[in-house]
């Protein structure tokens, strides 16, 4: 029957994965939102890429990468002598990264669209940037954080590809939903697979319906 | 003392200017759009891009010094001290107006009573509203006091009327004409509408692609700078104050040394005003006429004759303590046996531009 070890990991997964990437993506949208340096476009392009690329090109990259010959497995077990791949940790920087468009994107959007006039505005009224950020350019950016705490958490319970070439599919560890979908689909076992996928599809259903009536424009864009 | 220097490369011109503001009353900053007033501005309080990397400047606010690129110093925006109203509002829309004019004087140490400001700017209304739901004039009211509560050292008005409505203005400019009689700080204002200008300023500054080209006082500018009053020949001001109001002919008396009649209506008996004349608009005769259609016929001392550009002959006169001014043919100075100190009359029209 349904079990419930895949549920839990994926929830972990996302969970973690959006507060790392709202850690890492608000100061790097900030950036992007503000910065008139030639290096913009190729940040921007660099975290668009998940968005084209084929989730397993990514994966064959971050296996490399992960592996304990790879520069990011190499120094991980450096560190914390375990090896990196086909574990939680490896898991959650390859979803890091697929997912960190859409935490970025809406982040960015919404940073813009608070706009200079306003930050300069309290400039001259003696708050700092930071002063300014904090009072003014958050509060008015609660829309753009919600769109990406949820697209941003959505979007890595859906991810496949990624997990499927990093992650081993190993029960209780890094077996999350989508993989134990296609593992019963494997083996012929429909009906696990309809339990799963039905709560699956329902889930991203409701998060897209609330992301989009929230806001159009800080959707994803390529 | 406010001296402001800077050299700044801009899309299109060069930005040079170079002048000082007097530390009391409006400094008004005029000329066409696209002149660079609000770049200068804009480099003042410390908003410029910063991609504009080439520039040369030094800007020293009471002794304290803003910009030096000779010596590497930038203050930064929030440590100026300058604010700043700008021609959109700019308030923060999710803060109500108490919020709003709060933000800066929360910010400063500042010994002013935001009560005062608040009565003074008719806003106890507004506290709990958002933007949103003011109106435009209502919008810049609220935005003057929370530049003003952050007790500014200098004061920067950038067109803020200019995307209201005619009653919206008529209705905020006599605030901004009692920040400076009431708030004793440097005002800098930019605008390039004629009647705000004569309305507000003291000292004026004209601007034109990126240069300062002529600065003085407003009385003394009028007459030398047709750039000002975008008229041909030379225009005056004089200063008067309302003395009675002729309601069924649309005319007010006034009193500017002599007793003079001018079209206009919605003046407050006592209103002290400024009218501009245009020196086209002044004939000069030898003795009052008894028989003429225009109301104003004033006693005149000629002061100096100059030839103007056009080969007009400027003839400047004192009227009582002010300066009046006539533009006349040579010939017709010849008739008249014009000189200096010959005691004349001159008459002008009831229409005249006032502020």
């Amino acid at each position: 029957m349904i079990e419930l070890s895949p549920i839990l990991v994926t929830l972990k997964l996302a969970t973690i994965t959006t507060l790392i990437l709202l850690l890492i993506g608000t100061p790097l949208a900030w950036w992007l939102s503000n910065t008139s340096s030639k290096s913009k476009v190729f940040i921007e392009s660099i975290v668009a890429l998940p968005l084209v690329l084929p989730p397993t090109v990514l994966g064959f990259y971050l296996l490399l990468a992960l592996s304990p010959d790879g520069f990011i497995g190499h120094l991980w077990s450096y560190i914390s002598n375990t090896p990196l791949s086909f574990s939680f940790a490896g898991l959650v920087i390859g979803s890091v990264i697929y997912s960190m468009p859409f935490v970025v994107q809406p982040l960015q959007a919404s940073f813009e669209m608070v706009g200079k006039p306003l930050q300069q505005a309290a400039y001259t009224l003696g708050a700092s940037s930071f002063d300014t950020f904090k009072n003014i350019v958050l509060p008015l950016s609660k829309r753009g954080f919600l769109v990406a705490i949820t697209l941003g958490f959505a979007h890595t319970v859906g991810e496949f590809g990624v997990v499927l070439m990093i992650g081993g599919n190993i029960p209780e560890v890094t077996q999350v939903l989508s993989i134990i979908i296609y593992d019963h689909v494997e083996v012929l076992e429909y009906t696990q697979a309809h339990y799963y996928s039905i709560g699956l599809l329902v889930f991203s259903f409701i998060v897209l319906f609330i992301t989009y009536s929230l806001n159009r424009k800080l959707m994803v864009r390529i | 003392m406010i001296e402001v220097n800077y050299k700044h490369k801009l899309n299109n011109f060069l930005l040079d200017v170079s002048f000082t503001i007097p530390k009391t009353g409006i400094t008004v900053l005029f000329g066409p759009s696209g002149s660079g007033k609000t770049s200068v501005l804009n480099l003042m309080s410390g908003l410029r891009n910063d991609e504009d990397k080439e520039n040369n400047s030094k800007f020293i606010l009471n002794n304290r010094v803003i910009d030096d690129s000779v010596h590497r110093i930038r203050i930064e925006p929030w440590f100026r001290n300058i604010a700043y109203v700008f021609q959109d509002h700019r308030l923060f829309p999710h803060m109500n107006t108490k919020e709003n004019i709060l933000f800066g004087y929360k910010r400063c140490n500042s010994t002013l009573k935001p009560d005062d400001l608040i009565k003074k700017f008719k806003i106890e209304e507004l506290l709990g509203h958002y933007p949103e739901q003011l109106s435009g004039g209502q919008k810049q009211r609220v935005s003057m006091v929370r530049a003003l509560l952050s007790q500014p050292e200098l004061l920067i008005l950038d067109e803020p009327l200019s995307a209201l409505d005619y009653t919206s203005r008529q209705e905020l400019l006599p605030y901004i004409e009692n920040i400076h009689k009431e708030l004793d700080i440097p005002i800098v204002y930019v605008s390039h509408d004629i009647k705000e200008v004569l309305r507000l300023a003291d000292y004026i500054l004209i601007m034109n692609k990126g240069k300062i080209v002529d600065q003085g006082d407003i009385a003394d500018l009028c007459i030398s700078q047709p750039l000002l009053t975008q008229e041909e020949g030379a225009s005056f001001i004089l200063e008067a104050r309302v003395t009675k109001i002729i309601k069924e002919d649309k005319l007010v008396q006034l009193d500017c040394g002599e007793t003079i009649l001018i079209t206009a209506e919605s003046m407050q008996l006592n209103d002290k005003i400024r009218v501009l004349i245009h020196a086209r608009d002044v004939s000069l005769c030898l003795s009052p006429p008894q028989d003429s259609s225009i109301l104003n016929c004033v006693p005149i001392c000629v002061e100096d004759l100059q030839t103007d550009e056009n080969g007009k002959l400027r003839v400047i006169a004192k009227i009582g303590e002010q300066t009046i001014v006539s533009l006349i043919s040579h010939r017709s100075a010849r008739q008249l046996n014009i000189e200096k100190g010959k005691n004349m009359y001159a008459q002008f029209k009831a229409t005249a531009m006032i502020k």
